[in-house]
């Protein structure tokens, strides 16, 4: 479905390239988790995945990267935001400012894609669910805390149903119970309409538990791809700044093993 | 919470009007503000026709408050000044070599009722009406929905804007800044505070256009609402009545001008 093929980007002005020869190819309806510390250039990796790379940011681009065999440089934003769907990081700059409920606010991307009223409503209230934030509706987006936005800023994403969704670190604002509910609306997405999950994320334990494949970065460069065990249980991501999950650490500590736990399930079956 | 408005929630028979009837009859109040003649019409026009609408829409506290604050300064500086400057024969009193006029207090009068009228048509529909739909019914006539954006964001984002700017004042005081010395001091510590309000926001422009991107803004699509707004039959032809009054009230007054 997307495919880079030695990908490199350069943001403008700039000598060294934020994303350096990346090779990799996501099929449809996989959950696809990127990790790296901070500058490793996930965040650009996520604005290529969803068009903003070239297609807002200028830059030189080298290599491919196609989106179900076009490539993504001829494909324009408004078509490709029915498409891909991007959820950032700072939930305040995502509430567009212009309506003054969530739901309108829901209704927003909708709108602008031309939906019919009545599927919009339906789409709304499927979204709200899918975050659990119902009891929202009716308030401005603006009186609501930096969580429960940033579940906002998911739900208007979510409902304008794209076949691709990149969320670049979209829990960070969030509490425990919120994570969970993002990972498990987004875990649903993957498994009941094979929508693709594309996510960056620093909440290691939360993308061993859901993901079906890990893709790390240094450098701007790809370091490692696998299955969440192969790739966050391995010594390289210590190197790499990544860090490893509670559990590998408990695990690393308490008993020698060849290959580390990654979530509480297999830490529970390694500590046995 | 509706942003920075002044708009009144409210189901009154005003209130449920299309925006755009409403709009029109803000544009025939501005034409009569500048075409009406006499002080006696311009008080009828807003104490038979803009008040009553004000009560029936159940707005007139508010509204008669919103008057008396912006047209009251007014009222009282143009008496002041037409009285003294605008010139007449029969006076009134005067203070050394100035003489006030009745002429001139009725020229005061007179700029403040049109002032009045102009302002109670503007004040019934941004109390009665909300903007976002009033920015709904123009664009789904043709409106630029870009400009629609500004409008709204703008109404919405500034309390917002206010909320940033006292956290950032509380930073700044937690490092030690000293904002309750005097005016002059505090004038000149604003400079820590609009640094940060203003760069913040300028950086997060581009974060909240790709925002914008990601939700569909530039899709070619024909755009829709979630929002039906209802609208008659009988409101439409209230409007080319209310347009068409406003026109020939303005070309009477042009024809009695160069008559």
């Amino acid at each position: 479905m997307i495919r880079l093929k030695k990908f490199s980007y350069w943001y403008p002005a700039s000598e060294q390239p934020a994303l350096d020869r990346i090779s990799f190819e996501i099929p449809e309806g996989q959950f696809l988790g990127i990790v790296g510390a901070n500058g490793a250039g996930k965040s650009t990796l996520c604005y290529a995945l969803s068009g903003f790379v070239p297609h807002f940011y200028n830059g030189e681009l080298e290599g491919e990267l196609s989106f179900d065999g076009t490539p993504i440089v001829e494909l324009d934003l408004g078509k490709l935001a029915g498409q891909v769907g991007l959820v950032f990081q700072n939930s305040f700059n995502q509430i567009s400012g212009a309506r003054f409920t969530v739901r309108e606010e829901i209704a927003f991307g909708l709108e602008n894609l031309g939906l019919p009223r009545a599927e919009m409503k339906s789409r709304i209230e499927e979204a709200l669910e899918l975050v659990n934030i119902q009891e929202l509706a009716e308030r401005s987006p603006f009186s609501v805390s930096g969580g429960q936005q940033q579940r906002i800023a998911i739900a208007s994403i979510l409902a304008m149903q794209p076949r691709v969704l990149v969320l670049d670190e979209p829990t960070s604002q969030l509490d425990p119970e919120g994570t969970r509910d993002v990972f498990a609306a987004l875990s649903k997405l993957v498994s009941t309409r094979k929508i693709t999950v594309i996510i960056a994320e620093h909440k290691l334990e939360w993308l061993a538990t859901f993901c079906d494949r890990v893709v790390a970065l240094a450098g701007g460069k790809l370091r490692a791809e696998g299955s969440p065990q192969e790739v966050l249980s391995s010594e390289q991501m210590l190197r790499l700044g990544v860090g490893r999950t509670q559990y590998s650490e408990a695990a690393a500590r308490l008993v020698r093993s060849k290959q580390l736990p990654v979530t509480l399930e297999q830490a529970r079956k390694a500590l046995r | 919470m509706r942003g920075s408005t002044i708009y009144i929630e409210g189901s009154s028979g005003l209130h449920t009007l299309h925006p755009l009837t409403k709009l029109a009859f803000s544009g025939l109040c501005f034409a009569c503000a500048a075409a009406l003649p006499t002080l006696p019409w311009l008080l009828a026009m807003f104490g038979l026709v803009i008040l009553p609408l004000a009560i029936w829409g159940r707005l007139t506290k508010a509204f008669l408050k919103a008057c008396l604050l912006v047209v009251g300064p007014f009222l009282l500086s143009l008496s002041i000044i037409q009285g003294f400057f605008h010139g007449g024969e029969t006076v009134l009193f005067a203070l050394g070599r100035f003489s006030y006029t009745l002429e001139g207090l009725m020229a005061g009068l007179l700029f403040a009722a049109r002032l009045l009228v102009a302002l109670g048509g503007t004040l019934l529909l941004m109390q009665s009406t909300d903007q976002a739909h009033l920015m709904q019914a123009l664009t789904e006539r043709g409106f630029p929905t870009r400009i629609a954006y500004v409008v709204l964001t703008a109404i919405q984002i500034f309390p917002s804007f206010q909320d940033r700017a006292q956290v950032i004042i509380d930073a700044q005081q937690a490092r030690g800044l000293e904002l309750q010395t005097g005016a002059l001091n505090r004038a000149r510590l604003l400079l820590p505070m609009v640094g940060p309000l203003i760069l913040g926001s300028v950086m997060n422009v581009s974060e909240r256009a790709m925002a914008l991107e990601a939700r569909g803004f530039s899709s070619p699509a024909h755009k829709t609402s979630l929002r039906s707004l209802a609208d008659t039959g009988a409101q439409r032809a209230v409007r080319w009545l209310l347009v068409a009054a406003a026109i020939a009230l303005l070309l009477w007054r042009l024809w009695s001008a160069l008559a």
